[in-house]
């Protein structure tokens, strides 16, 4: 039986004040994949990103559950996709508990306001994160790393499949980054599907099941992390030179100074 | 008990208390106890209480200071709801019906209608009309400068706003019957709660009501607005639809409250302020305690206009004379609640 995409991407345009930021994305992700967007700066990753979540509009088709984006409102998407931006602060500085309560929106009534079973769910989704100690405390006081942990617990509190996070590791200290690396590949397991952009190509070779990478608002390559994260490759999207060794099976990615010796 | 449903039955009480001790003072003050004694007769038709004193007492209390009573609640909670939620809509702590310009478009509309109507919708169909022109105008100048959102540039785009009105509002004071319809104007534009009959608190008071309690109800959306478009949709949100409808209604309810009591400033801006520092940003709280402790403050402004002096003081003038201390202090404090 073949497997149908649940995200379907055919020939995405995409121009910002005439200068064209994506030509021609075709991009397919399937349920349980760990999908990693690679690329530099201004190469059309956050955008590309934006567009499969309705927030900006292209030319092209893109299509969730088989349904092109145009005829899902923003809240039917929203009960497919969660979307974990790289996080900011709030004018009003909301609790954590609040913060992930946010996340159970969608699905309430355009008067309703959440219930007990929210609550529960909310208060579940902390706990699977393994941050329910921080229920009460204010999102804005917390580290980088936590503010994440708090909104992938709004996205499981959004009870939706699929994860879409922007550079989830950008600005957080090394632990950090680790950690929640770790947090996408254990929730991974369990069924989640992720679509993260990344600057580094470590951690793409770290987890993902499949490395897309742009350059000037071009796919050129889509591939399992191994075939894809390579010397060249790295030479030619960032033009510094790498070894990628092995370590434990798993193959790593090690810069090289230009004037090394 | 949740620590919401807590706070909002302690802000409950509390406006029980200052209104029922609202019905009590006054020129002629009524103890708690001929008041338990008149509730009594009232309720039961019999008690410790004469027929001559009953009727005067329920003169009192149901002719003059009910209406007053009720147009206080409706009108503070009317102004401190708004401000909360064009606060949460334009994610800028710093704005309120008077810093936008809605108050001052309002009774400019509704002088408009004074002076070409004596019909009381006509009079509240234009001061909303020039509320939301009023606001829409600050939003355009808010936004003609720069793309992105400035908290700064909106209050100088509600400044412009509040001033074009009020200079357009001098033009139809200038134009009316010094006899007649200026005086009218001027001591109701001062502010005033003294006007209100029963009949037209339940006029103009239910579409204002009804707009507190739609704004209470949309209140979880305000949250996700406050994080920025991008993520509300992301969440679920129908940004434009939730952005016109509680602007729409804040609108509403600021503008018919000028209709009703002239232009009262400062509740919709510092009520929410010390409701969040007390309570937290959550807008599921913050709307309707903010609608509680605005009718509390407002009720206490009045009584204090009612009996400091012999005469009493418009109750426009008193809010800001209170207000304006009560926001310096509050300034300090209230930068720690929204960074």
């Amino acid at each position: 039986m073949e497997l149908k995409p649940i995200i379907e991407v055919k020939n995405l345009h995409f121009s910002y004040k005439k200068h064209p930021v994506l030509a021609g994305i075709n991009l397919e992700l399937y349920k349980g994949e760990v999908v990693s967007l690679l690329g530099p700066n201004g190469c059309g990753k956050s955008t590309l990103i934006k567009l499969i979540l309705k927030l900006l509009h292209g030319e092209g088709t893109i299509l969730l559950n088989d349904k092109s984006i145009k005829k899902h409102s923003h809240k039917e998407i929203a009960s497919l996709i969660a979307y974990i931006p790289q996080y900011n602060n709030t004018p009003f500085n909301y609790s954590v508990l609040e913060m992930v309560l946010m996340g159970r929106v969608s699905k309430l009534g355009f008067f309703a306001l959440p219930s007990a079973h929210d609550y529960e769910i909310a208060h579940a989704a902390l706990k699977k994160i393994g941050i329910e100690h921080l229920l009460d405390k204010a999102f804005g006081q917390l580290s980088g790393g936590q503010k994440q942990m708090v909104l992938l617990a709004r996205a499981i509190a959004q009870e939706v499949n699929i994860f879409i996070m922007d550079e989830p590791v950008a600005g957080l200290d090394y632990g950090n980054q680790i950690r929640l690396l770790e947090l996408i590949h254990e929730l991974s397991k369990q069924g989640y599907t992720f679509l993260k952009t990344t600057h580094y190509p470590d951690h793409a070779l770290l987890v993902s099941s499949r490395v897309i990478v742009m350059n000037d608002g071009k796919i050129i390559a889509a591939e399992t992390p191994h075939k894809v994260v390579t010397k060249e490759m790295i030479l030619d999207v960032y033009s510094i030179n790498v070894d990628i060794i092995t370590h434990d099976l798993h193959q790593r990615c090690v810069p090289i100074f230009q004037k090394n010796n | 008990m949740s620590k919401q449903t807590k706070y909002l039955l302690q802000g409950l009480a509390f406006l029980l208390a200052v209104a029922i001790l609202s019905l009590l003072w006054g020129q002629y003050p009524i103890s708690f106890a001929t008041f338990s004694d008149y509730l009594q007769f009232k309720i039961f038709s019999s008690g410790a209480i004469n027929a001559q004193t009953f009727s005067l007492i329920d003169n009192i209390i149901l002719e003059i200071r009910l209406p007053r009573v009720l147009l206080a609640i409706l009108i503070g909670s009317a102004l401190a709801t708004s401000g909360a939620v064009f606060q949460a809509m334009f994610v800028n702590p710093l704005v309120s019906p008077g810093i936008l310009g809605v108050l001052a478009g309002a009774s400019f509309g509704a002088a408009c209608g004074m002076l070409l109507s004596e019909n009381w919708l006509v009079v509240q169909i234009m001061a909303f009309v020039f509320g939301f022109v009023a606001v829409a105008f600050a939003l355009f100048i808010g936004s003609m400068v720069t793309n992105s959102r400035s908290s700064v540039l909106l209050v100088l785009g509600g400044v412009i706003s509040g001033s074009l009105f009020t200079s357009l509002l001098s033009i139809v004071k200038y134009v009316a019957d010094p006899y007649s319809t200026l005086p009218a104007i001027v001591y109701w534009l001062m502010g005033s709660l003294s006007m209100a009959q029963l009949n037209e608190v339940f006029f103009v008071g239910t579409p204002i009501l009804m707009s507190i309690i739609a704004m209470i109800f949309m209140s979880k959306y305000f949250d996700l607005l406050s994080l920025g478009d991008e993520e509300a949709k992301a969440l679920g949100v129908n940004v434009t639809l939730i952005r016109i409808v509680a602007i729409l209604l804040a609108t509403l309810a600021s503008s018919l409250s000028v209709v009703m009591a002239g232009i009262i400033g400062w509740v919709g801006l510092i009520i929410p302020h010390i409701v969040r520092m007390v309570v937290g940003p959550s807008h599921r709280l913050l709307i309707p305690l903010s609608a509680i402790v605005g009718a509390a403050f407002l009720l206490l402004a009045d009584a204090i206009s009612r009996l400091a002096l012999s005469v009493e003081i418009p109750i426009g003038i008193l809010t800001s004379l209170i207000g304006i201390p009560i926001f310096i202090i509050v300034l300090k404090n209230a930068r720690a609640a929204w960074n």
